[in-house]
């Protein structure tokens, strides 16, 4: 086989195996077992069975480096390579299956309650044991030799149907949307989705992948050229780009009218996460300072925002006035609540200011804990009203239009937006963006060049807390009452994964971040349980795998790869790797390597 | 660089560093003001309506068991930020996996009876298989979570750890569940022995002495063995160290194995102190314990036993202590708070904890 040894193909396939068992174990499987993507047969479940053998394969078939030389793997190596992977990730999990069946399946439920007679029956095929096992192995086989084939092979080939495949699992997960959007537009979605099972029909299907591949295929070739025509009118046409600014504005405001209202609901969150992803790219991406405590600033703006606006305490016995409020008009309260909110950045700020960074996450996310437990606790109850909370938020009206609605509440949120993207783009740039930056990099030497480090971090501070106090506010206005289950940890969590996700310190990867982290749990209500299962997997992922994140800003970018040139063994070791290894539950088998160093 | 910003920077380094004394001076007396009159006026309250000395004795005989089992993870935090200077904040997973674990061998053994028949060889294996779970979960998690970072900038991995912790979690609440679930002990743990007129409750005992003979275990196992001593080489310096001959991957996979045994037996504790285990049951001991090693001085493990006592004793005493004082209900209820505020503090006025040296080391 080359230059593919034995050894590693055995070891991928037993990660393979463990990874579709760890699916199975945590519920995954079976959870999207019967959430049908294509006709009746394809569905998540079976596509989450697959996914482990083909990047199992896909792992297992890079270039490696033996004895100071790159060798990179022909087709048939792959192949032959990628099959024996999957077959053997297939192999030990078929084993594990018949194992738990052996020792009797409602006593390992006791244990692992993810594992039911359905699960069984749906990772066999609901063909019995030994044809289940069977069936399960030949699909590693033909998995894994995609797999092996999918890096070793032609990229002109492989691209096209990676991006065919990938667009039919995406356009299969968003059933509930794009028909709702295609009738409000005024077509006929049945051709493409079947009203019966909700998947895409097989002609659907089959006219995405034709459409997908040929427009992937076309890009590839004509691309860069074109990329690169785009980009020079852009440069030397201010019109296009104010008039491609526009129609991106026109379609962001036209959105909710076609998705209805459900979805409306998750765009509106969408928002408020990507002014909390705007914020805390400012303390985290910009400036570097790791702050786990951003809920802090939003539980402030939300709680701050319901009493400048005369909302009510929820009691037992019905509602009570708070010990302090005042009864002001949204469009007031929120430049109060935006300068209080930087104030308390403020104060937040000063005293944690020396703490290197490590201490410095930790401290924040003490005291985002001490928001959340004053907001709960009995002694603050006549103010914010303890776990019962408050109702009651000024609905944000101009006249008698309401911002509450989902539609409506969305133009509310992206008109914030805006203003942040706005603020936050000309900051990027700005002497205080670039001071922030060198701080980022060397305290020191920052200090050194005679920036006042103590000041930009205030500011820092100051701007997040600013930014992220709004995001609190719009969301005391969406929902109209506040609880303090509403601000656990989780939320600072999410809100540093939207960044991560993106890409520190780059704008586009905050909405990027947001609409993938935010948006996509929320339209597949299915993901919901595992919604913070999957945060923890991508914060991992990223930092392991491309930590510059999915859109990274260019300056960042520009920093990694001279860090590269300077001898810095780790950026180099993942420059040359991450670029090759696709995300997702076999991701991890990139970093699995002893043989290339 | 112009003039002008050289002034600025002499004028900054001038003009900061007194305020920054004076701010603190002022912050730290008005804790201590805070601090006494809510006490003094504790302690002052009329008969009946504040604490009775038995009450006391219960939060100190509460602080120092809770303290302990604080010792023990703080141990697991200690020793990898001494030797790899990252905060593993995975740790209270850890934890968690191990109570969790053991917890299906302790209600198996209840169930069949074993548990009251034979219980020191049911607690030996319920011990056993915590500790096997913490290891495995720690030593998967530095293979895979923290292994291809070696080296990365700092915030890299301390991400990568909230993520795993979050990961972890997570996994926990997939593999068995979300409810929590009630955490058997043998009978022989149930009721109090009385010494010299104290009742002292005999699980809080236990989990004090095992904790005590694993702290000295773990203080031995440092100072005379072999891979006790190549640990402290790697922690002093790991490039000299593997210069010497010491395989550093090998020594950082027992640093979190160790963690990961002491994390297992502090999850037992924890779980027959509180008779319950959750998936989330990680994330507030996770939290307090790493305070405790930051008040004993990160990377020390004298400092981490010493911190975990501290903490454990401040956790119980200092709530009702202060907080009754100036009338505000329900101050337990603010215990949590109360622990982030001492960390909050101490990294404040003293960076490098109760043995350290005072100072914040930079960068």
């Amino acid at each position: 086989m080359g230059p593919i040894p034995v050894r590693s193909v055995v070891r991928a396939g037993l990660v393979g195996g463990a990874v579709l068992a760890y699916l199975a174990l945590v519920g995954l499987v079976e959870r999207f077992a019967h959430l049908r993507l294509v006709g009746e047969p394809v569905t998540l479940g079976r596509i989450l069975l697959v996914l482990p053998l083909f990047a199992a394969a896909f792992g297992v078939a890079r270039p490696r480096v033996v004895a100071g030389e790159r060798r990179v793997a022909g087709p048939r190596a792959g192949l032959v390579a990628g099959a024996l992977t999957g077959a053997t990730a297939a192999g030990g999990f078929a084993v594990a299956v018949i194992l738990a069946d052996r020792i009797d399946v409602a006593r390992i439920r006791q244990v692992f309650i993810a594992v039911t007679p359905g699960l069984v029956e749906f990772v066999t095929f609901e063909r019995g044991l030994v044809l289940g096992a069977a069936i399960l192995v030949g699909l590693g086989l033909v998995a894994g030799a995609l797999g092996g084939l999918a890096r070793t092979g032609d990229r002109l080939v492989v691209g096209p149907a990676i991006a065919a495949v990938t667009t039919v699992i995406v356009m299969g997960l968003l059933q509930r949307i794009v028909p709702v959007a295609m009738i409000q537009l005024g077509f006929e979605p049945d051709f493409l989705y079947s009203p019966r099972t909700r998947s895409l029909t097989w002609g659907g299907a089959t006219g995405l992948l034709v459409l997908a591949a040929g427009a992937d295929a076309l890009w590839r070739r004509s691309g860069p050229e074109t990329r690169r025509r785009v980009r020079a009118a852009m440069v030397e046409q201010p019109a296009a780009r104010a008039g491609i600014l526009l129609i991106a504005l026109a379609v962001l405001a036209v959105l909710p009218l076609l998705v209805g209202s459900v979805i409306s609901q998750v765009l509106g969150s969408v928002m408020v996460f990507v002014l909390l992803g705007l914020g805390l790219n400012i303390v985290v991406g910009y400036a570097g300072l790791l702050d786990l405590g951003y809920i802090a600033f939003y539980a402030f703006g939300a709680y701050m925002m319901a009493l400048l606006t005369g909302a009510t305490l929820n009691t037992t016995t019905g509602s009570a006035a708070p010990a302090w409020s005042v009864d002001l008009n949204f469009y007031l309260a929120i430049w109060i609540v935006v300068i209080l909110a930087s104030g308390v950045g403020l104060m937040i700020g000063a005293p944690v200011l020396r703490l290197r960074g490590d201490y410095l996450a930790i401290v924040t996310l003490g005291l985002g804990e001490i928001v959340r437990v004053l907001a709960e606790s009995r002694w603050l109850q006549p103010l914010v009203g303890g776990p019962q909370g408050m109702r009651g938020v000024t609905n944000a009206a101009i006249g008698s239009f309401g911002f509450r609605q989902p539609q409506r509440f969305y133009w509310l949120a992206l008109a914030f937006v805006i203003l942040a993207l706005f603020v936050s783009w000309r900051l990027s740039s700005s002497r205080i963006g670039r001071a922030w930056n060198a701080m980022r990099e060397d305290e020191q030497v920052a200090d050194a060049m005679g920036i006042s480090t103590t000041k930009y971090k205030l500011l820092a501070f100051a701007m997040g807390g600013a930014v992220g106090s709004l995001g609190g506010a719009l969301f005391a206005v969406q929902i109209g009452s506040l609880t303090p289950a509403s601000f656990q940890i989780i939320v600072s969590i999410t809100a540093l994964a939207v960044v991560i996700l993106g890409g520190m310190g780059s704008i586009p990867g905050v909405v990027a971040g947001a609409a993938v982290l935010i948006g996509l749990p929320g339209l597949l209500r299915e993901f919901e349980e595992f919604r913070l299962l999957i945060y923890g997997a991508v914060l991992v992922a990223i930092m392991i795998l491309r930590p510059q994140g999915l859109i990274p800003s260019v300056r960042r970018m520009r920093e990694l790869h001279e860090e590269e040139a300077e001898q810095d063994a780790w950026v180099k070791r993942f420059a040359g790797e991450a670029a090759a290894v696709a995300a997702g539950p076999g991701g991890a088998l990139g970093v699995e390597d002893e043989d290339l160093t | 660089m112009g003039t002008e910003q050289i002034r600025e920077v002499r004028l900054g380094r001038l003009e900061r560093l007194p305020w920054r004394r004076i701010i603190l001076i002022v912050l730290g007396a008005t804790i201590a003001a805070t601090v006494g009159i809510g006490a003094y006026r504790t302690v002052t309250l009329p008969e009946g309506q504040g604490y009775s000395a038995d009450a006391w004795a219960d939060f100190i005989i509460l602080g120092v068991a809770q303290g302990s089992i604080y010792a023990l993870i703080a141990l697991g935090y200690t020793l990898v930020y001494g030797i790899l200077r990252m905060i593993n904040f995975a740790h209270g997973e850890v934890f968690m996996f191990g109570a969790f674990g053991s917890y299906f061998f302790a209600a198996a053994y209840e169930e069949s009876g074993f548990l009251e028949r034979q219980p020191v060889l049911a607690l030996a294996i319920v011990f056993g298989s915590a500790i096997a779970i913490s290891v495995l979960v720690a030593v998967l998690l530095e293979r895979i979570a923290y292994r291809p970072l070696r080296g990365a900038p700092r915030l890299v991995p301390l991400i990568t750890a909230i993520g795993a912790s979050l990961f972890l979690q997570n996994t926990a609440r997939g593999f068995f569940g979300a409810r929590s679930r009630g955490y058997a002990k043998p009978g022989f743990l149930d009721g109090q022995w009385e010494v010299v007129g104290l009742g002292f409750p005999r699980v809080r005992v236990v989990v004090f002495l095992v904790a005590l003979v694993s702290v000295i275990l773990l203080t031995w196992f440092i100072a005379k063995t072999t891979t006790g001593r190549s640990m402290r080489a790697v922690a002093q310096d790991s490039e000299i160290a593997s210069l010497m001959g010491i395989n550093v991957d090998r020594v950082i996979v027992i640093t979190f194995a160790v963690g990961g045994i002491l994390a297992g037996i502090a999850g037992v504790l924890y779980a027959m102190t509180f008779e319950a285990v959750n998936f989330f049951m990680g994330f507030q001991p996770g939290i307090a314990a790493f305070t405790a090693a930051v008040l004993g001085g990160i990377g020390s493990v004298a400092g981490a036993a010493l911190g975990g006592l501290t903490l454990g004793l401040l956790e119980s005493l200092g709530p009702s202590l202060v907080l009754t004082g100036y009338q505000i209900p329900s101050p337990f209820q603010l215990k949590p708070a109360f622990t982030f505020l001492v960390l909050v503090l101490v990294l404040i006025f003293r960076p490098g904890g109760i043995l350290g040296t005072g100072e914040a080391e930079k960068v």
